[in-house]
C-alpha cells in the first residue's frame, strides 16, 4: 500500500517505523534533521510541507491510498488532508491536539475538509485505561466485533484455578480459549499439554457470557467491575476524559485528585457524581487523608513521567489494587512496570496502534497487538469456494491458534473438529513470524 | 444615591398607573354603584399627577440607574402604589391604616383581610381589590416593562429587583419581550379559569375576581367565606389546578407550551414542587381522615395545601379549627412557598433547595477538606454568589419574621395569632390561624401590629433585600438631587 505520513514526529516516527516494513510509506516533514532519523528505516522521505501540493505530488499523492497528517499543528494537519483527498488519496487520517475538533468529527462535520478520520491520541488511551478498568483484574483488555468478543490477559498468581494442570483439561467455562501465554518475558502460543505456572501471563479469548463467568472465576474478590472505587491522579485531557465516561458508569466510584483550582471547578461542574480533591497527587499527606489506598484502582495521568511515578508509586504502597499509569517517554516504559507499574500506556502509543490496527493488510487484517508486541491477533475471511474443513486439517502455521469464528451474529470457540465454512470470520492469534503463514492460509485455496 | 433619577423613572411608572384605575370605574358604572366612582376617579388623577410632578422635578436626570437607585425605585413605587390604591378604600370610609393594610395586601397578592362586612361594599370595590392582587401577582414593574415601549433607566436591574427568586431567568434575549411573554401566559391562563370557573357554575362577576387572585397567588375573594361559600367540588378541583399552575415557575411553563412538556419534569425545582404538593396533601389527607373521618378528605386536604403552599390563601374550610397535628402540616407549608418565577411568595421551594445542597456539601467537606464541591442544579453549578445571596436571605427573613412576631406579640395578640400572622404576610399567604384564621380577620389587631404587617407584606413581596439594602446609613447620607438647578 502507498501511504503518505505527514510530520515524523512523536507520532509518524513510530508509525512510519510500525508500516514501513510491509508498505510503501512516504514521509514528508520540513525539518531535515527529522530526515536523518529515518535514514536507517525501510521509507521514503520527502523535505517540505505537508500542506504544500507541490510537495505532496513528490511523495506520489496521486497514487497514495492513505494518507496519515500527524504534524504538530492542527491547521497543517487539516490543510494536508484536505488538499491530499482532492489530489488522489483515497483516505485520509487526521490528527488532533484538541478535543474540540473531535467533537466535530463525531457529528461527521469534516467531510469537505476531505478528512475521513480523525483521531485524537488522548482519547484513545483514555478508551483503552476504561477498558482495563472494566475488567477488573486484567492488565490488557480489547474487544472486537462490536463488543461481541472480548479478550482479557491476566497475571496469574499461585492460588489461580489456572496453574498446575494442563491446558487441555483446565475446567475453563463454555465459550473461552486460551490464545497465548507469557513466560518469563517470552510469549508462546499453547498447546494441550502446556502448563501454567504463576507469574505467567495468560491472554483468553471468548464471547460475552464466557468470559464474565471467567472473571468470576480467576478474580473472584475483585468482584464486579461496576462497584470499583477508582481514583484518577490528574484532571488533564485524559484524566477528563476517562472520568467523563466513568462518571456515566453505574456503580464505579469515582475520585479524581487535580491541581489546578480553577481546573478542579470545571471538572466538579461538568461531573455529575464524582468526587473532586483539590490537590497535588503526589502529596502523600492528601493520599492518606483521603484513604486513596482503599482504591480499586489508581490511574496516574499527570503530563509528566517522573510525578506519574512517584503518584503511582506511591499509591502501590497504601495498597491500591491496580495502578495504570501513563507513560509519554518510550525509554521509560519498561522501566515503569519493572518497578511494580501493572499497566503503563502511552497516548501515542494507543493512537498509533488505532492506525495500525486500521490498517487493511489484504485479507488479514490487524485487530490487536498482545506482550509488547511478541503476538497479535488477525482477522481474516475464508474465502468463497471453501470446502468446509475441520480446524485441525487446516494447516494452520505452528505458533497460531483460531481464538473465535464469527458466523453470522454467531460467536463459536472452535475445538478441533469444528467446521470451518466459507464467509466465516476467524479471529487468528499468532506470534509474529507466523503472521505470513496464517495470511497465506487461504490464498491458495 | 440621586433622587433625580428615582424621580424620573418613578415618574413615568406611576403616570402609566393611573391609567389602571379606569378598570374599576367602567365596573362600578356598568353595576350602578354611582357613589363608589369618585374614589377610582380621585386615585387615577392622583396618580397621573403625581408622576407628573416626578417628571417635571427630575428633567435634566441621566437616564442611568446604579443598583441601589433600581432598589430604590422598585421599593419606592410599590410603596406608592400601596397609598395609591387606598384611596378607593378611603373614599368607601375605611379608616386610614386599615385602607392601606387592605391596598398593601392587594398589591402584594397577599390575601390577609381586614374586611369583615361583604356585604356593603359594591362590587366596583371587589374588582379593584382583586385586580391590584391580579397586577401585583406578575408585578407592577413587569407590566410596565412590557407595556411602554422604552423604560428609563436599568430594565434588568429594576426586573429582577421585583422577580421572585434567587436567579434571574429570561425567555428571549431582551427583558422587555421576556416581561410580554410573561403577561401573555398569565393572562391566558385567567381567561381560561375564568371560563373554567363560569362553566363550572360560579357566577361570572365572582369567576372574573377569582380567577384574577388565583393567578396571582393572592387569594381575595368576594364571598365572605372564600371558596367554602360555593359549595362545589368542581370549582374546588379547577381552583385546586389553577393554584398549582400560579405556584409553578411562568417561564418554565411558556417553555412547556412551546411544545415541549417534557421540560416541566426535567427541572428539579418542579419536581420537587410537585413533590411537596403529593407529601403535604397525602399526609393533610390522613391526618383529617383520623381525626374527623368524613367525606372527601383528599379534596379538603389538596386544597388547602395548595391554598397555603403556593401563599393563595383560599379557604374551603375553616383550618383554624383542625387539631394542632393536623394544623402543623399547614404551617410547614407556609415556610416553603411556590417556585421561583412564580406568583407565589414566601422563601420559595428553589432557595430551600439551595440551602439543603448546600448544607449537605459543607457535611461532605468535614469528610474530605480538599473536596471541590459546588451546589448544583439541573446539571450546572450555582455560582457561590447565588448562593450567598440565598443565606443572606434566609437570616434576614428569620430576623424580620421575629422582629415583626415581637411586635405584634407586645400589642396583645396571643402566640399562635401574632406568628401566624406574621408568616402569613411576611410570605404574603393571608389567613393565618387563631384570631386571624380563614374565617376571621386582621382587624382586631392593635393599629400598630397592622402597620407592621403592612411592612411585613412589603418587605416580603419584594423579597426581604430590594427593602432592607435602603437601611443602610450611607445610602441616605449620600441621596442628593441633582439636574435641580438647571
Amino acid at each position: 500500500m502507498h501511504i503518505i505520513i505527514i510530520g515524523g514526529g512523536a507520532i509518524g516516527y513510530p508509525l512510519a517505523k510500525a508500516l514501513g516494513a510491509a508498505h510503501d510509506v512516504f514521509v514528508v516533514d520540513s525539518d531535515p534533521l527529522v530526515g536523518e532519523r529515518f535514514a536507517d528505516a525501510d521509507v521514503e522521505f520527502v523535505a517540505g510541507s505537508g500542506a504544500n501540493p507541490d510537495v505532496l505530488r513528490r511523495a506520489g499523492v496521486e497514487r497514495c491510498e492513505l494518507l496519515i497528517a500527524a504534524a504538530q499543528l492542527d491547521e497543517v494537519n487539516i490543510v494536508a488532508c484536505a488538499l491530499g483527498s482532492r489530489l488522489g488519496a483515497s483516505k485520509t487520517i487526521c490528527f488532533a491536539t484538541r478535543e474540540d475538533l473531535l467533537v466535530g468529527a463525531a457529528d461527521g462535520l469534516y467531510g469537505h475538509f476531505g478528512i475521513d478520520e480523525l483521531i485524537w491520541p488522548e482519547a484513545e488511551l483514555a478508551a483503552d485505561i476504561e477498558r482495563i478498568i472494566m475488567a477488573p483484574g486484567a492488565t490488557d483488555a480489547e474487544v472486537f466485533a462490536g463488543g461481541r468478543i472480548e479478550l482479557l490477559e491476566y497475571q496469574l498468581d499461585a492460588a489461580s484455578p489456572l496453574v498446575g494442570p494442563a491446558v487441555a483439561s483446565l475446567d475453563l467455562p463454555a465459550g473461552v480459549v486460551i490464545i497465548a501465554v507469557q513466560h518469563e518475558h517470552s510469549t508462546s502460543i499453547p498447546r494441550g499439554e502446556t502448563r501454567l505456572v504463576a507469574g505467567d501471563r495468560v491472554v483468553l479469548m471468548g464471547n460475552r457470557d464466557g468470559m464474565t463467568q471467567l472473571r468470576a472465576l480467576i478474580a473472584p474478590g475483585v468482584g464486579d467491575a461496576a462497584s470499583q472505587l477508582v481514583t484518577i491522579i490528574g484532571g488533564g485531557d485524559v484524566g477528563y476524559r476517562l472520568a467523563q465516561h466513568l462518571d456515566r458508569a453505574d456503580g464505579i466510584r469515582l475520585c479524581v485528585i487535580e491541581r489546578d483550582p480553577a481546573r478542579g471547578e470545571m471538572l466538579a461542574a461538568t461531573l455529575s457524581r464524582a468526587l473532586i480533591l483539590q490537590g497535588d497527587g503526589t502529596d502523600l499527606e492528601l493520599l492518606e487523608s483521603e484513604d486513596i489506598g482503599r482504591s480499586d484502582v489508581l490511574v496516574s495521568v499527570i503530563d509528566n513521567d517522573e510525578r506519574n511515578l512517584l503518584a503511582s508509586l506511591l499509591g502501590r504502597q497504601l495498597g491500591v489494587g491496580k495502578v495504570i499509569t501513563r507513560v509519554s517517554k518510550p525509554s521509560n516504559h519498561r522501566l515503569f512496570e519493572r518497578v511494580g507499574i501493572d499497566v503503563a500506556l502511552s497516548a501515542r502509543g494507543a493512537a498509533v496502534m488505532s492506525v495500525v490496527h486500521q490498517i487493511d493488510g489484504g485479507r488479514a487484517s490487524l485487530l490487536a497487538i498482545l506482550q509488547e508486541g511478541q503476538a497479535r491477533v488477525v482477522e481474516l475471511t475464508v474465502p468463497a469456494g471453501l470446502r468446509p474443513t475441520a480446524v485441525k486439517d487446516l494447516r494452520l502455521p505452528r505458533d497460531s491458534i483460531i481464538g473465535t469464528v464469527l458466523r453470522g451474529g454467531e460467536v463459536i470457540v472452535p475445538r478441533g473438529d469444528h467446521l470451518i465454512q466459507q464467509g466465516d470470520t476467524l479471529l487468528v492469534c499468532c506470534k509474529d513470524p507466523a503472521v505470513r503463514g496464517v495470511r497465506d492460509l487461504f490464498v491458495r485455496g | 444615591m440621586r433622587f433625580t433619577n428615582i424621580a424620573q423613572v418613578a415618574g413615568r411608572i406611576c403616570r402609566l398607573f393611573g391609567a389602571a384605575f379606569a378598570a374599576p370605574t367602567l365596573v362600578a358604572a356598568f353595576y350602578g354603584e354611582w357613589s363608589d366612582i369618585p374614589g377610582f376617579v380621585i386615585g387615577g388623577i392622583l396618580a397621573g399627577a403625581i408622576g407628573q410632578t416626578l417628571l417635571r422635578v427630575s428633567r435634566g436626570a441621566d437616564d442611568e440607574l446604579r443598583r441601589i437607585e433600581s432598589l430604590s425605585v422598585v421599593s419606592g413605587v410599590w410603596m406608592l402604589f400601596a397609598m395609591l390604591c387606598s384611596i378607593p378604600y378611603l373614599w368607601v370610609g375605611f379608616g386610614v391604616i386599615d385602607a392601606l393594610f387592605e391596598a398593601m395586601s392587594g398589591i402584594t397578592a397577599t390575601g390577609a383581610t381586614i374586611l369583615t362586612d361583604f356585604e356593603s361594599p359594591g362590587r366596583g370595590l371587589f374588582f379593584w381589590r382583586a385586580m391590584t392582587q391580579w397586577i401585583g401577582g406578575m408585578g407592577v414593574i413587569a407590566l410596565v416593562v412590557a407595556v411602554l415601549p422604552r423604560l428609563a433607566g436599568e430594565v434588568r436591574q429594576l426586573f429582577f429587583a421585583e422577580a421572585p427568586g434567587p436567579t434571574e431567568e429570561k425567555l428571549a434575549p431582551q427583558i422587555r419581550k421576556t416581561a410580554v411573554s410573561l403577561w401573555r401566559l398569565y393572562a391566558g391562563l385567567t381567561a381560561a379559569e375564568v371560563i373554567a370557573l363560569g362553566l363550572a357554575g360560579m357566577p361570572w362577576f365572582d369567576a372574573v375576581c377569582h380567577a384574577m387572585t388565583t393567578l396571582a397567588a393572592g387569594g381575595f375573594s368576594p364571598h365572605a367565606q372564600s371558596i367554602m361559600g360555593y359549595d362545589s367540588a368542581l370549582i374546588e378541583w379547577i381552583i385546586c389546578l389553577f393554584m398549582f399552575l400560579a405556584g409553578a415557575n411562568f417561564a418554565l411553563q411558556y417553555r412547556a407550551l412551546l411544545g415541549r412538556p417534557g421540560v416541566l419534569f426535567r427541572d428539579d425545582e418542579f419536581r420537587a414542587y410537585a413533590g411537596i404538593v403529593a407529601l403535604g396533601a397525602g399526609s393533610l389527607a390522613l391526618l383529617l381522615w383520623a381525626a374527623e373521618g368524613d367525606a372527601a378528605p383528599l379534596r379538603r386536604a389538596t386544597f388547602q395545601v395548595l391554598s397555603i403552599l403556593t401563599t393563595t390563601g383560599y379557604a374551603t374550610t375553616d383550618f383554624d379549627l383542625w387539631n394542632d397535628r393536623t394544623k402543623l402540616v399547614l404551617l410547614a407549608v407556609m415556610f416553603i412557598g411556590g417556585c421561583a418565577g412564580s406568583a407565589a411568595g414566601g422563601p420559595k421551594v428553589l432557595r430551600h433547595m439551595l440551602v439543603g445542597r448546600f448544607t449537605l456539601l459543607e457535611l461532605r467537606r468535614t469528610l474530605h477538606p480538599r473536596g471541590v464541591l459546588p451546589v448544583k442544579l439541573g446539571g450546572k453549578v450555582v455560582p457561590d454568589e447565588v448562593i450567598r445571596s440565598v443565606l443572606v436571605f434566609f437570616l434576614f427573613y428569620v430576623l424580620t419574621f421575629a422582629v415583626c412576631t415581637a411586635v405584634v406579640i407586645g400589642f396583645g395578640a396571643d402566640l399562635e395569632t401574632a406568628v401566624t400572622a406574621t408568616t402569613g404576610t411576611l410570605g404574603n399567604i393571608g389567613p393565618g390561624f387563631g384570631d386571624v384564621g380563614p374565617m376571621s380577620s386582621y382587624a382586631g389587631l392593635h393599629p400598630i401590629s397592622k402597620l407592621t404587617l403592612i411592612a411585613a407584606m412589603w418587605i416580603g413581596r419584594l423579597e426581604v433585600v430590594t427593602v432592607l439594602a435602603l437601611l443602610r446609613f450611607e445610602v441616605w447620607t449620600s441621596a442628593h438631587w441633582r439636574g435641580m438647578e438647571s
